[in-house]
């Protein structure tokens, strides 16, 4: 079907002739882009080598060979940040197009190496010995002006999920389900109050024109962050009318920026987290125990929703 | 019979989804694809990804609640009823997805018609299976059978990959059954079946009236590429043998025909990367880089010399190296390759790649416990990886 789809269009007049020749040299695959695959490569290439050197480095300290590797580390993260100050083009408030394909990647490669070869002479040399997380919060820092100096979507999202970490908080799915999402008590309230603030500050931002597109990745994490804190909180304490509530808002915001945004993601979480929420309120109140009940209540919610859903589905469209 | 689908309204959608690719890459113009989505009309309900996903969990709610009633009022039917009940059940889900949503409705992959065509799929397929009393050989097959045919009719992607899956089994499971002698030539069974498979995939792929099925095929293909590679492989075969067959193995021996499966695990790679590099075949590229990867794994396995650490720093700086020299070596268009980036892929959103990165990239800041989320980083990491491929 693809294949003749450009054919079609152009002898229908949809297409002008350059047009045609440009997309029917790809379409038919006499052209073959290898972008994909060369991007993936080096993603797996940073993930390797810093994960490698994150172990390596820790590793024979005080041995010839180890210094030896550690001015080699610090070399090649001066060589990547000479690189992108070199190439790159200056900072602007708007999106910047990478100059080369693989400028992001070596950007990333450097910050990486930057903060692998700082968290250790900080380890080796103890300068903050009395308060590690300081080195969390520098880290961070320095994420977040590499982020912004070069425009990287990558390193913004490592820069806030290292401003959480300094509180604590770890935004990361993978332990969803061991269940170690919030380590300590009261962390969930750590997370809603520091998924607000810098919801409040990545909008201002917004507002200001400055990046624009980090919005979404701002959004985002924070989204994350305030409902799996309002939800944690719905189900361990006393004060769950209020998460409750917290949760509303944080559902109406949500279903806000999506319509803002055309962003359905948004919409998913606040659906989602409503769902939860109300499903727990009337587990608490009026519906107990009897199973055919929640059958029912299934059925007529959730049948409910996708004939809203397919109903309004106008409404829904992208645009 | 054909797919449940109707036809125009299949090839609109197919020009427009194409069309809106060709104008977020600024190949064609806003008001060209405005024409053409004027021309091309297209019926199908048919949503984002995102509602997609809702619908489908929404759905799968809904149904369990459906699946809640009826197994109150069957559930003390006895062995002889449930399996009868859930064949109809499935069969009537099936019937309720054809007529009402697709027919009439025109729902097409909208998240709902998928969930409702799972659901169908299982029902049918316990029905069948606990008719015979979940024989082996029974289940394996309605599980072709049902898979295929959804496959077939409803275009699902996920069903396709299932149906080679049960069919590798059946396969599988007859040569390990037929014993002795059968049991030794399973790699080889394997990897003529599955080559046969992919040769046919490839010359039906080019059939003009088979198009519809162009995604379909191409997973076939992909699967049974890496199926082959699999069968070809020393550590899936030796681990196999010595699992399933109670193959033992003392010291100093290996398995029969182990030079054969060593030299197999390096020259499949090397010929998927051959024949996607010669005939520009993006998949047989893909799964060559796949292939690669699994064959060094398998010798490090092996023939590892420890310092796991070293390895991994030595292969990120390859892999970095590599690609590096590759991105600068295609700046030019060499042999119909070339590292610009023509068509966006749909997964390849940068929002994405973004959270993948800070899900598996972030354990190498300083403080406590960064070792163990680093291994749990790489984990993820595969996964990401096995994404765009």
């Amino acid at each position: 079907m693809t294949k003749n789809t450009p054919r079609e269009l152009f002898e229908k007049g949809f297409i002008r002739e350059d047009q045609f020749s440009k997309i029917d040299v790809i379409t038919s695959g006499k052209v073959v882009s290898v972008f994909y695959e060369l991007q993936t490569l080096l993603y797996l290439g940073v993930l390797l080598f810093t994960t490698g050197v994150g172990i390596l480095i820790y590793m024979n300290i005080g041995s010839l060979g180890h210094l030896i590797s550690i001015f080699a580390l610090i070399l090649l993260s001066i060589g990547c940040f000479y690189y992108a100050f070199k190439k790159g083009v200056p900072y602007s408030n708007d999106s910047v197009k990478p100059v080369t394909p693989y400028f992001d990647y070596v950007v990333l490669l450097g910050a990486l190496v930057f903060v692998s070869v700082a968290g250790y002479l900080q380890f080796q040399f103890g300068i903050l010995n009395e308060n590690l997380e300081l080195v969390t919060l520098i880290t961070s820092v320095f994420f977040f002006y590499i982020a912004y100096r070069f425009d990287h979507l990558g390193v913004l999202s490592l820069a806030i999920t290292a401003l959480a970490s300094f509180w604590s908080v770890s935004i990361s799915p993978q332990k969803w389900y061991s269940g170690t999402f919030f380590e300590t008590a009261n962390l969930h309230q750590v997370a809603i109050i520091f998924g607000l603030s810098v919801a409040a500050i990545a909008l201002v931002l917004e507002m200001k024109r400055i990046k624009m597109h980090f919005t979404f990745t701002y959004l985002n994490f924070c989204s994350l962050l305030f409902f799996a804190g309002a939800i944690t909180g719905l189900f361990i304490g006393a004060w769950w009318f209020v998460y409750l509530l917290l949760i509303y808002g944080g559902c109406v915001f949500a279903y806000l920026m999506a319509m803002k945004r055309k962003s359905f993601l948004f919409l998913l979480y606040a659906f989602i987290c409503a769902y939860i929420g109300t499903t727990y309120l009337l587990e608490k109140t009026i519906l107990r125990d009897a199973i055919e009940i929640w059958f029912l209540y299934s059925i007529f919610s959730c049948g409910g929703f996708i004939y809203f859903i397919i109903k309004f589905k106008n409404y829904f469209k992208q645009k | 019979m054909k797919h449940a689908y109707n036809e125009v309204n299949l090839h609109n959608l197919a020009v427009i989804k194409e069309s809106k690719r060709w104008c977020s890459q600024g190949l064609i113009e806003d008001t060209q694809l405005k024409n053409i989505e004027q021309e091309y009309r297209c019926e199908f309900y048919h949503p984002n990804i995102i509602i997609r996903i809702l619908l489908f969990v929404a759905t799968l709610f809904a149904l369990s609640g459906v699946t809640g009633f009826f197994a109150l009022l069957f559930g003390n039917g006895g062995e002889k009823v449930l399996p009868l009940a859930c064949l109809i059940y499935g069969v009537v889900s099936f019937a309720i997805l054809d007529r009402i949503l697709i027919s009439r409705h025109r729902h097409y992959k909208s998240g709902v018609a998928e969930a409702l065509l799972y659901h169908a799929c299982a029902f049918s397929i316990i029905g069948l299976s606990w008719m015979a009393d979940f024989n082996t050989y029974v289940v394996l097959t309605s599980c072709l059978i049902v898979f295929a045919y959804t496959a077939f009719r409803y275009l699902d992607l996920l069903t396709t990959i299932a149906a080679i899956g049960s069919f590798a089994g059946l396969l599988f499971y007859t040569c390990y059954e037929a014993g002795s002698i059968f049991q030794q030539v399973i790699p080889f069974v394997f990897i003529f079946c599955f080559g046969a498979v992919y040769v046919i995939t490839r010359k039906l792929k080019a059939q003009t009236n088979l198009q519809v099925w162009f995604l379909n095929m191409m997973i076939v293909e992909v699967t049974s590429l890496l199926l082959v590679y699999a069968a070809g492989n020393y550590l899936v075969v030796r681990e196999l043998s010595i699992n399933l067959m109670n193959l033992q193995l003392e010291d100093g021996q290996d398995i029969p025909f182990a030079f054969l499966f060593y030299s197999l695990t390096i020259i499949i790679p090397v010929a998927c990367l051959y024949i996607g590099i010669k005939r520009k075949d993006i998949l047989a590229l893909r799964v060559s880089l796949v292939a690669i990867a699994f064959s060094v794994f398998t010798f490090k396995y092996y023939y590892g010399f420890g310092h796991p650490e070293i390895t991994l720093t030595v292969a990120g700086a390859l892999l970095f190296g590599i690609a590096l020299l590759l991105f600068n070596y295609l700046k030019t268009m060499r042999g119909g390759f070339t590292r610009e980036n023509h068509l966006a892929e749909k997964w390849a959103n940068l929002n994405l790649q973004a959270f993948v990165i800070s899900q598996t990239l972030g354990g190498n800041q300083p403080g406590a416990g960064s070792q163990i989320e680093t291994g749990g980083g790489g984990k993820f990491g595969g996964g990401g990886s096995t994404d765009s491929f």
